[in-house]
């Protein structure tokens, strides 16, 4: 299973780009990098001069997916559906919402011209052990 | 491929690239973590995982770097890691 908005809860979040967009803690929103650790509380953010250790509990975070057509084609059959950055910002749920950049925007932030689709996350739904995220909605051989 | 298979599949990539970067304890961490993913969803790994990864210290080795091979008479390739552990692989 690729890496779609849907799996992003349960994939590695390792390597991943991500931003702080709201969390209780006020200095933490808007760090911007990629995540280089994660622990079962906490995600590290190497911002590009430091590494950042973010609290999950209480932030939202949005990651920066980069859509590859495996990827593309399994959110389209899924029917996710895309929304603008302005429209998930709004009101946090538990659930996820993603929106898609447009072409402009996602060549000038990846640097290439594949799109990027950007997933809002709650942090308490990244609170696991990094290894057992994977496992914890079912298809596991043992739950 | 399931999800787990392709964390694993992230992770070795990310250890790589970390230990390329001479920041072997970002890719030991690495390498922990995908064998415990693996670990926990029986799926093993992936053959060029278990063959440049140290057993006894989980670094990711790089021949030249943090790793040394080495080829003997009677068919087997010897890899050492840097702590100072040996591995053979017949050919």
């Amino acid at each position: 299973m690729p890496l779609t908005p849907e799996t992003l809860t349960r994939h590695e979040l390792n390597g991943l780009h991500v931003e702080v967009v709201d969390a209780a803690n006020p200095d933490l929103v808007g760090i911007a990098g990629r995540t280089v650790v994660e622990t079962m509380h906490t995600l590290m953010v190497d911002d590009g001069s430091r590494v950042r250790q973010v609290p999950k509990r209480g932030a939202t975070f949005e990651f920066e997916i980069p859509r590859t057509d495996e990827a593309a084609g399994a959110a389209k059959a899924s029917g996710t559906a895309s929304k603008l950055r302005s429209d998930t910002t709004g009101g946090f749920d538990a659930s996820q919402s993603d929106r898609l950049a447009d072409s402009s925007s996602a060549a000038s932030r990846s640097g290439n011209c594949e799109g990027v689709a950007y997933v809002t996350v709650d942090g308490a739904q990244l609170l696991s052990r990094p290894a057992l995220r994977t496992e914890t909605t079912g298809d596991s051989k043992w739950r | 491929m399931n999800i787990a298979e392709e964390r694993i599949d992230r992770l070795h990539a990310l250890a790589r690239e970390a230990a390329s970067d001479r920041d072997h304890e970002r890719a030991r961490e690495y390498v922990r973590l995908a064998r415990r993913v693996a670990e926990r969803n029986r799926c093993g790994l992936p053959k060029a995982f278990r063959r440049f990864t140290c057993d006894d210290c989980d670094a990711y080795l790089l021949p030249g770097v943090n790793a040394r091979v080495r080829t003997r008479a009677g068919g087997h390739v010897v890899v050492r890691c840097d702590c100072g552990a040996t591995k053979r692989y017949p050919y």
